[in-house]
């Protein structure tokens, strides 16, 4: 249940750790694992002091930027249409571009199997592993 | 008149002693035993009231558990899978055990087991696991078709001392991921399969 004012946690390599949701586009309930939101950049990825410029460079997004992002776990949890129900210990998302296509070039962690049915195969290749 | 019985009731021995010997002029006529009603008119063709069978009660007064019953029979009809969470049964699994759950369709979920949810059909278990190092729950409905089977892969050494673990949930307690131990039971099971697969073939 992603609404305004949830953090998640940022599971791809663009740069951000820690996103603020700002709003759920698409429907007027709070968000669950598939849907599209708005947020904002609120902690970024430690860079380390001595990284190359191309590393620098290839950070996309900085504290404060506006993004979009599909949640892909969540800590309320959902049910299926079999009758089970899954549950994670954490809120996460993966920063998308307008037109849908990821940010980031590689995912860590879990994520759950609904983003098959919602249309996000292209994050789903890139996950690990999927519940 | 009917011919006499063999015993007259006794009251009507004494009622014929009196009767005969005190009255003289009149003979005694009792009144008729039996009165017929009369038809009002005699000449119309007699009312046939039909009377009907009595309609069939229900079948059962508790039709939710008759339900219930028929549904479980229909979908475990060997009892094992009632057997495996039955509180009479000593070898049941336990709140604290590991359990490995094959899906028809889908990847196995193994986990340990938090929580024995039991509501008749809908009966289902809560299972924890670590998937890359994040906790996932997930509740499994006990009865349903599209799980294959249910095996305990490892036992907790002492019963947990309540019936819902959530207290697993907190890191001091937190079993950690189980892959390990069920990669390694689900490899013992399959070379003890095949072993005595092997034996039955060569014997």
């Amino acid at each position: 249940m992603i609404q305004l004012k949830s953090m998640l946690n940022c599971i791809d390599n663009s740069g951000a750790a820690l996103v603020e949701c700002v709003q759920v586009l698409g429907k007027k309930r709070p968000a669950t694992v598939g849907d599209k939101i708005v947020v904002v950049i609120q902690k970024q990825r430690s860079l380390g002091h001595d990284l190359s410029a191309a590393a620098q460079a290839a950070v996309k997004v900085r504290r404060g930027d506006i993004s979009h992002a599909v949640v892909v776990r969540t800590r309320k949890g959902y049910g299926r249409a079999d009758g089970s129900y899954i549950r994670f210990d954490d809120n996460a998302c993966v920063l998308i571009n307008k037109t849908g296509d990821p940010l980031g070039t590689r995912l860590s962690g879990v994520v759950g199997r609904e983003l098959k049915k919602k249309k996000w195969s292209k994050i789903l290749s890139l996950a690990p592993a999927y519940v | 008149m009917a011919s006499k019985p063999s015993l007259w009731p006794l009251t009507t021995l004494l009622h014929r002693r009196t009767v005969s010997t005190l009255s003289t002029a009149t003979t005694y006529t009792p009144p008729p035993r039996i009165h017929f009603a009369t038809r009002p008119n005699p000449t119309l063709p007699r009312r046939r009231i039909k009377v009907y069978p009595p309609p069939p009660g229900p079948l059962t007064t508790d039709p939710i558990s008759a339900l219930t019953t028929a549904q479980i029979k229909a979908l475990d009809p060997s009892g094992s899978r009632a057997e495996l969470f039955s509180r009479q049964n000593p070898q049941a699994i336990r709140p604290g055990d590991i359990v490995y759950v094959r899906r028809k369709n889908g990847e196995p979920f193994s986990g340990v087991l938090l929580n024995i949810r039991r509501r008749g059909i809908d009966t289902s278990i809560l299972l924890r696991d670590h998937l890359t190092k994040l906790g996932v729950e997930m509740w499994l409905k006990v009865y349903s078709p599209i799980i294959d089977s249910i095996n305990l892969v490892q036992r907790k050494e002492k019963m947990a001392r309540r019936a819902k673990l959530y207290y697993m949930r907190k890191p001091a307690h937190d079993f950690g991921p189980v892959r390990g131990i069920v990669s390694d039971w689900v490899r013992k099971s399959y070379a003890a399969k095949k072993g005595s697969a092997d034996k039955a073939s060569q014997s």
